[in-house]
């Protein structure tokens, strides 16, 4: 259940959940880029099984954070961070965590569709085939349960070894949260998913996101304040690098706390 | 719908398989980088022992090999720069697009012909060729430029009809004809404008009032056909350089009322200036360690003459020819590597000032705003 | 107050006719080339077409036989010579005779004169009397026919003949059928015949070796051993290459260090290939080669097996050579692929190894393909390095034969473009050997263009793939 407690008088009360309900745990979590901090201190937990927005204008650092859930600045060499991220109890940068399998468990869809040049099946297929053999049987099961819950299958069933480039926008985006399903993570991250699709595709996506609530977490990064306020669970706002105001989505739009989210969200700041 | 299981993963296999393969990527890639140092360390290591030798031998066996490249490399580049950059102006800034899409790649294509054949057809055609009408090869020479201006200038008094059929656009492919038959009448011409005025015979005018020989191989050979090898590597960097100008300052100065020459010469050279200077340093890189066509083409005669008309011969092909014959760890040997190392040093130095140009042109057209 | 503008009368003159000089020297650069190849193909392919031969009768009475080559004007005198290839060097001491226009009385150009091809002494251009062939003799048709007949057959089963032959002045000379490897009437011939007896000459000089010293038969170990070394010098300079170029862009940190050696590898591109050569000769040959003989070859010794040039060294000579081009090349591809891709593979639990063979590598295969036809063409068209580490005019034996074990990599071989630069200035005959060396020239550049082409075309292939990038 909510836990409130208020550490700063200037900023909103944290919302923190218990240990049944959260699922990724973010304490005083603290990221640079070649010495320009990005993210300042953020503490927040994101629950199981709900839908958590990231909203806030450019370069607050809404897709950095995202990108630290799944280690993706590891590739980075000029990042430096402190502070912990836990997934389901687990810090994400102890030495015993394996890399690859949180980014198995984290999966992450990015703004701009990138299949890969193979076919839709390959494309699908290309987590599986990672974690091993496994009977082509079971494989093209688990690859027609992906495309399903990406609501794709129907549209490709009959091309699935046609190349994914012939695809267009929106079904590219379902291919890749297909192939992210595919092996079955606990989170699935998705940086600005439809900024780059039409109007319809966008739906498709944001009923996508609302089905597969029962599956997975989901943390939603995304500028449009509609698709956050129609699609999540829960909001947290933030600017600068720093946590603004975090509280569940009704909340957050209808009666914001601080002064600052309320500007944000009726436009009176970029 | 339930997500089915997935089977066991090889996960420990997958991290040991990615660092040993991590670890042989790095040594073989930081190997080969070595091994391509190795090429200047080993020559510096072998040009030592010359230290050792003293007062036995002085540089000066080496001065006039390092004379002739400089003069075979002259030659070529007086021979090669104006026609290529000549060419790339054109090609950049006057050809109609279509044509350059044809035409760049065949100019580039001329890259890969392999200095042996190019050598075999100056040293054993041309030469001889040359040799026997001397006078017609440098009325030639002339005739060309003064043919092309012609060519402009009865195109600027013809009617309009003609002129739209033969455009300045197109005229790189059409002047082909002209220039053939301008060669033509210039080579038949010849033996009367000898007569006339060199009193028949050339050659032997210059070896009666001025004292200089004729070898049948000599500079002015190698001129022509390093040059002929030289041009398309120029050609391509100077081409690349002018096309990449911003077509905003074009036409911005030919808004202002300049001609298209106008706009080349006062907008377009001085902003690709460095992009043409790193071309022609490249070339003359090129030039300088061509070994097969100087070997072929200029007589091999290590002489110190500054006459066009005398052979000469080039450190590359003095290496090429006596290396194999001098045993390792004589005098003669460490001299060659010696020359090796100059050689290496020299165009070394010239590509790194060449490339360091060439970023630095990037970097202006990145803030001009141009492509790139 | 205006001012008016008059530009100078010469400045607007010149500004007329500079681009017209400008688009002269594109015109000029491709005159240039054209004629180039075109010298190329007409001497080179002319060389295989059945000559006419022509008899002409002296004002002397003399007689010469022989196939006209060119005319030129007499050195001190006025009027023109004529160049006749006459053969027949163990007849006249001399293949080739010059005859002064003026001095020939008549010109005849007869059918039955013929044309043999025969080892050792070259051609041999005259007459056939007769053959006689275990105790027969035919005559006239029936010897031509013969010896025909004879030819087509393989070595083995030729007959024992004699042929009579009757030279020019009346000379007549006994060759047996075992020396003789072409026989022609060229006179005689339909233009259909020419044309097969064309390709006929064409197929021998890519299938056989030199023949006379280097004067007639082909070029066929040359290419061999070109096309031998090139594939060692591929299968050596292709891993390292591209290893190198996945070092440098995927894993390397990209910093000043980085920038320097991308700087360098490319320089390197353009430092002389004798400077190579020397590397090779002084490390590999007389280094490495030294080294091997002293530990593996003792008994040999001072004759060197591996401390002397030879096939291994020139492939690793050549590979390094080519070295840039495959990682200029391979990077090139590597740095078009987009980190979104690399990105979405490690995202998805790829390690580092699995997205490079995965997804990256096969991407960047075009390009890479691309470095090594690139690098093939330059090592076929480069001789200076390999005149010191390997290459030899005319090797004993070919570096693959049937004795173990079968690929012999300290032998020295014999290459294309070496071949032609040797036959051109330490030929005997540099007359006669001038067609073959055109011929050689001809197929030296053919097969670089070739490569070069095929370069081109994957590149263009390999931009529009890149275009359909969503």
């Amino acid at each position: 259940m909510l836990a409130l407690s208020s550490a700063n008088p200037t900023q909103a009360p944290v919302t923190r959940f218990s240990a049944e309900t959260c699922c990724l745990s973010i304490n005083q979590f603290h990221l640079a880029y070649a010495g320009k901090t990005a993210l300042r201190d953020l503490t927040l937990d994101v629950p199981r099984h709900r839908v958590t927005a990231f909203i806030g204008p450019s370069g607050c650092g809404k897709s950095t954070l995202l990108r630290a859930i799944n280690r993706l600045h590891d590739l980075n060499e000029s990042v430096t961070h402190h502070g912990q991220i836990q997934l389901e109890g687990q810090d994400i940068h102890a030495s015993q965590m394996n890399v690859t399998e949180l980014r198995r468990r984290v999966g992450m869809v990015f703004q701009t569709p990138n299949p890969f040049p193979m076919s839709i099946y390959e494309n699908v297929a290309f987590g599986l085939r990672l974690q091993g053999r496994m009977p082509k049987r079971k494989r093209d099961d688990i690859i027609e349960w992906a495309l399903t819950s990406a609501a794709l299958w129907d549209e490709v069933k009959d091309r699935l070894h046609r190349s994914a480039w012939q695809l267009s926008g929106g079904q590219q985006q379902r291919l890749v949260i297909a192939r992210t399903l595919a092996v079955q993570p606990d989170v699935l991250l998705l940086d600005e998913p439809a900024s780059a699709l039409d109007p319809i595709s966008t739906l498709k996506i944001e009923e996508l996101i609302r089905n597969l609530k029962s599956q997975l977490t989901l943390v939603l990064v995304t500028h449009n304040m509609q698709q956050a306020a129609r699609v999540s669970d829960y909001t947290a706002f933030l600017q600068q690098g720093e946590l603004v105001e975090y509280g569940p989505t009704d909340q957050v739009f209808t009666n914001p706390r601080l002064q600052r989210t309320e500007n944000y969200i009726t436009g009176r700041i970029t | 719908m339930t997500p089915p299981r997935l089977p066991f993963s090889r996960q420990p296999l997958r991290l040991i398989h990615d660092r040993i393969a991590t670890g042989l990527i790095t040594a073989g890639g930081v190997g080969v980088l070595l091994a391509i140092l190795a090429i200047g360390v080993f020559l510096i290591w072998e040009t030592l022992p010359l230290l050792a030798f003293g007062d036995e031998f002085s540089l000066s066996t080496l001065s006039p090999l390092a004379w002739g490249t400089l003069k075979a490399a002259l030659a070529a580049m007086l021979f090669a720069t104006p026609i290529a950059l000549g060419a790339a102006m054109y090609s950049a800034l006057f050809m109609s697009t279509r044509l350059r899409s044809r035409v760049k790649p065949i100019l580039e294509l001329m890259e890969a012909i392999p200095g042996v054949v190019v050598g075999f057809i100056a040293g054993l055609l041309l030469a001889p060729w040359v040799e026997r009408h001397l006078a017609s090869t440098l009325l030639v020479i002339v005739w060309l430029p003064l043919s092309a201006a012609l060519a402009g200038g009865l195109w600027y008094l013809a009617n309009a009809r003609l002129r739209q059929w033969l455009p300045l656009s197109w005229a790189g492919v059409w002047l082909i004809p002209w220039l053939a038959i301008m060669v033509t009448l210039a080579l038949w011409l010849a033996p009367l404008m000898e007569q006339a005025w060199f009193g028949g015979d050339l050659r032997r005018l210059l070896d009666q009032q001025y004292g200089l020989d004729y070898a049948t191989r000599n500079a002015l050979i190698v001129g022509i056909a390093m040059g002929f090898a030289v041009i398309p590597s120029i050609y391509s960097l100077a081409e690349d350089a002018l096309a990449d100008v911003p077509a905003s300052l074009m036409e911005g100065a030919q808004a202002l009322g300049a001609s298209r020459w106008q706009a080349l010469w006062k907008v377009a050279l001085p902003t690709a200036g460095p992009g043409v200077f790193s071309a022609v340093m490249i070339g003359a890189g090129r030039a300088v360690g061509e070994t097969m066509i100087v070997l072929m083409a200029s007589g091999n005669t290590a002489l110190f003459s500054a006459s066009p008309f005398e052979g000469l011969r080039s450190l590359s092909a003095s290496i090429a020819i006596e290396l194999p014959e001098a045993s390792p760890g004589g005098l003669t040997y460490h001299l060659l590597i010696f020359a090796a190392l100059s050689l290496f040093i020299f165009t070394f130095l010239v590509n790194t000032l060449a490339e360091v140009v060439r970023q630095r042109l990037r970097r202006r057209y990145q803030r001009l705003g141009g492509k790139l | 107050m205006r001012w008016s503008f008059r530009p100078s009368r010469i400045s607007a003159m010149g500004s007329l006719l500079w681009p017209w000089l400008c688009a002269a020297s594109v015109a000029l650069s491709l005159l240039m080339l054209a004629t180039l190849l075109t010298l190329l193909a007409t001497r080179g392919l002319g060389h295989f077409w059945p000559a006419a031969l022509e008899e002409a009768t002296l004002h002397s009475g003399e007689t010469v036989i022989g196939q006209p080559v060119r005319e030129t004007p007499l050195p001190n005198t006025a009027g023109i010579e004529r160049l006749y290839f006459t053969g027949n060097r163990d007849i006249d001491g001399a293949s080739w005779r010059w005859v002064a226009l003026d001095d020939i009385d008549t010109v005849a150009v007869p059918d039955d004169l013929i044309r043999l091809e025969r080892s050792p002494w070259g051609d041999f251009i005259g007459r056939l009397e007769a053959v006689e062939s275990e105790g027969q003799r035919f005559e006239d048709d029936a010897a031509w026919a013969f010896v025909a007949r004879a030819l087509t057959l393989p070595d083995s089963q030729r007959p024992n003949a004699q042929l009579q032959l009757t030279a020019a002045n009346g000379h007549t000379i006994t060759q047996p059928l075992s020396g003789v490897t072409l026989f022609q009437a060229p006179n005689a011939m339909s233009w259909g015949q020419k044309v097969v007896v064309w390709s006929e000459r064409i197929w021998q000089f890519l299938s056989e070796g030199p023949r006379a010293a280097n004067t007639g038969g082909g070029v066929w170990p040359a290419i061999f051993g070109t096309v031998l070394m090139v594939i060692l010098m591929s299968v050596i300079v292709t891993p390292l290459g591209v290893l190198a170029a996945i070092y440098l862009n995927e894993i390397a940190h990209q910093n000043r260090l980085t920038r320097l050696v991308r700087i360098g590898v490319r320089n390197l591109a353009g430092v002389p290939s004798i400077v190579y050569g020397v590397f090779g000769l002084g490390v590999f040959v007389y280094g490495i080669g030294g080294s091997i003989d002293s530990w593996f070859f003792e008994d040999a010794l001072p004759s060197p097996t591996f401390g002397t040039g030879g096939l291994l060294w020139a492939s690793l000579t050549l590979a390094l050579l080519t070295l840039p081009v495959v990682i200029v090349a391979t990077e090139e591809g590597l740095a078009r692929i987009p980190d979104a891709l690399r990105e979405g593979a490690v995202a998805l639990g790829a390690t580092r190894l699995e997205m490079l063979t995965r997804v990256v590598l096969p991407m960047a295969t075009p390009a890479m393909l691309t470095g090594v036809i690139l690098a093939v063409a330059r090592a076929a068209g480069e001789v200076a390095p390999l005149m010191l580490v390997g290459v030899a005019k005319l090797a004993p034996q070919m570096p693959v034969d049937g004795e173990f074990p079968y690929l012999h990599l300290e032998r020295k071989f014999m290459h294309l473009g070496y071949h032609l630069f040797d036959t051109a200035f330490h030929g005997e005959d540099v007359q006669a050997a001038i067609p073959l060396v055109f011929a050689t020239a001809l197929l030296l550049v053919l097969i670089v263009l070739v490569l070069n082409l095929t370069a081109i075309f994957l590149r263009h292939y390999l931009r529009r793939q890149r275009g359909n990038e969503c």
